[in-house]
């Protein structure tokens, strides 16, 4: 069983290239676990379960060949579900996000990390982005409480990860003091960077966006390194607008061709 | 924070000494909900006190000093939802220990639902599936129910974990509200005619449910000067 992780330094759900890019990878993914319909659910506990965040994920999935669904605690009174069951029938879960301290104290009130290590072990993709990204490893450079601070994850991923790397200088410097310091060494990750993990082991490094990198940060003789990785490029699929475009102009074409209209 | 119904909020604010009381809001169990802010400052308009709210969620928002913040208030106002998700928060954040802090320096503390049960020792929360008994922050010594209604079955499992050995505490309908000052309660008041609060004691195998006189806020002149019990049932062990 391949225990697989893509940990995202930052990404939204809009219609840009690169927010299409990240999707389509993550569709990718889940197809690859699930076949032509994989089940896709988001666990947005980080923003505390705000409904525009859901509501963009529905957006970009609605009208693919998946099926999302949501996990909302915060909601869970209008909306009972068998946590346990739901969670583990899916084929990628895709963590949002948002305060990282409280998504594991949520997450810890709830019993929920078990479960998601089970759903790893079992292979089952985990995902996530920014809080939903560091969640995973040991640690992470969190804002929860205003300014950057170390905080500890779930710890399925050795070491450690900064999220929006080189779009938030002071979370960075404050990484690169923090290892300096003896945090366990790792990741760096600007927006539309990440990493995809088959194992615990060497990540392979993916970007939806020219010029967002990677980086491996390790500590040396004088102080903390980065060395930026080599990546996958993501390419962008063409919008739903487009796609259904596409498909009109086909079954025109083909009803012509069925006509004779057209050689 | 009833909807078309000020009279508990009247009331709590009419607890305050200053003439324009400190409100903060803490929207933990809803998740920080922007719509269930956007209720607060509503139902605790600026024309009455001076209100604000903490965002454990957002914390671009809101005050830098979360500890000086709450001391300096009169009155901390906990909304409802999920109360497991509530104190898990709290708790990350070192909030248990602010409430405590505000709570002995005189601030007055006060919430519905999820808001409620999180300052008692146990409570009994509906929230998602079958009612389950927690800990809560225990500055009351008792134990709590919210929503108690004859026929919920939040009532059967409250009664059921008394004899599993809750401690004795109480419960409210919507629309009343238990009235502490210290650990005593002190009276009950009500947003809605029928709304009544209970106690509740355990002997034995023996659940004791006794109704507490509960004052209309609604109407004038009948308040009366002590809680007295106004009726006494007692609940037996199902079969």
């Amino acid at each position: 069983m391949v225990r697989r992780i893509l940990t995202l330094g930052g990404h939204d759900f809009t219609s840009r290239p690169p927010d299409r890019a990240v999707c389509e990878f993550l569709l990718r993914l889940a197809t690859e676990r699930g076949g032509e319909r994989p089940r896709i659910c988001i666990l947005p506990t980080a923003s505390g379960d705000t409904s525009d965040l859901i509501q963009s994920f529905y957006g970009a999935f609605g009208d693919r060949p998946c099926e999302p669904s949501d996990v909302s605690l915060f909601r869970l009174g209008r909306r009972p579900m068998a946590l346990r069951d739901h969670l583990l029938a899916q084929d990628l879960i895709y963590v949002g996000g948002g305060s990282m301290v409280n998504l594991l104290a949520v997450w810890e009130a709830h019993d929920i990390a078990s479960i998601l290590s089970l759903a790893w072990r079992q292979g089952i993709v985990l995902a996530g982005q920014s809080a939903g990204a560091m969640c995973w490893f040991e640690a992470g450079i969190t804002k929860s409480s205003g300014k950057p601070l170390e905080a500890a994850g779930l710890g399925l991923l050795h070491g450690s990860l900064c999220v929006h790397y080189n779009n938030e200088p002071e979370r960075r410097a404050a990484y690169l003091e923090a290892v300096d310091d003896g945090m366990p060494p790792g990741y760096g990750l600007d927006d539309y960077a990440g990493l995809l993990w088959e194992g615990e082991d060497t990540p392979s490094a993916v970007t939806a966006r020219r010029g967002a990198r990677a980086y491996r940060v390790t500590k040396g003789d004088e102080g903390a390194m980065e060395s930026p990785l080599p990546a996958r490029f993501l390419p962008a699929p063409a919008p739903a607008a487009l796609r259904e475009d596409i498909a009109e102009f086909r079954r025109i074409k083909t009803m012509r061709r069925r006509a004779g209209w057209l050689g | 924070m009833e909807s078309g119904n000020p009279l508990l909020d009247d009331y709590v604010l009419g607890l305050c000494k200053a003439e324009r009381p400190r409100v903060c809001f803490l929207p933990q169990a809803s998740g920080d909900a922007d719509h269930y802010i956007v209720r607060f400052y509503r139902a605790f308009a600026a024309t009455r006190c001076e209100a604000s709210h903490i965002s454990l969620f957002r914390r671009e928002q809101g005050p830098d000093d979360i500890r000086r913040h709450l001391l300096s208030q009169d009155l901390i106002y906990v909304g409802g939802g999920s109360v497991v998700s509530l104190l898990g928060v709290w708790k990350a954040h070192g909030i248990d220990a602010i409430l405590r802090e505000a709570w002995e320096a005189g601030v007055i503390l006060c919430g519905l639902s999820a808001g409620s049960l999180c300052w008692f020792a146990e409570a009994v929360t509906g929230f998602h599936g079958a009612p389950k008994r927690l800990e809560g922050l225990g500055l009351l010594p008792f134990s709590n129910c919210v929503h108690y209604d004859p026929k919920s079955d939040r009532r059967e499992a409250y009664h059921r974990f008394l004899r599993e050995g809750m401690c004795p505490g109480y419960a409210a309908e919507d629309g009343a509200a238990l009235h502490f000052v210290g650990e005593e309660l002190s009276r009950v008041v009500a947003s809605r005619p029928e709304a009544r609060g209970y106690r509740l004691d355990v002997s034995g195998q023996r659940v004791m449910e006794m109704r507490i006189a509960t004052t209309y806020l609604g109407e004038r002149g009948v308040v009366p000067e002590a809680a007295l019990p106004e009726a006494l049932s007692t609940a037996l062990p199902a079969g």
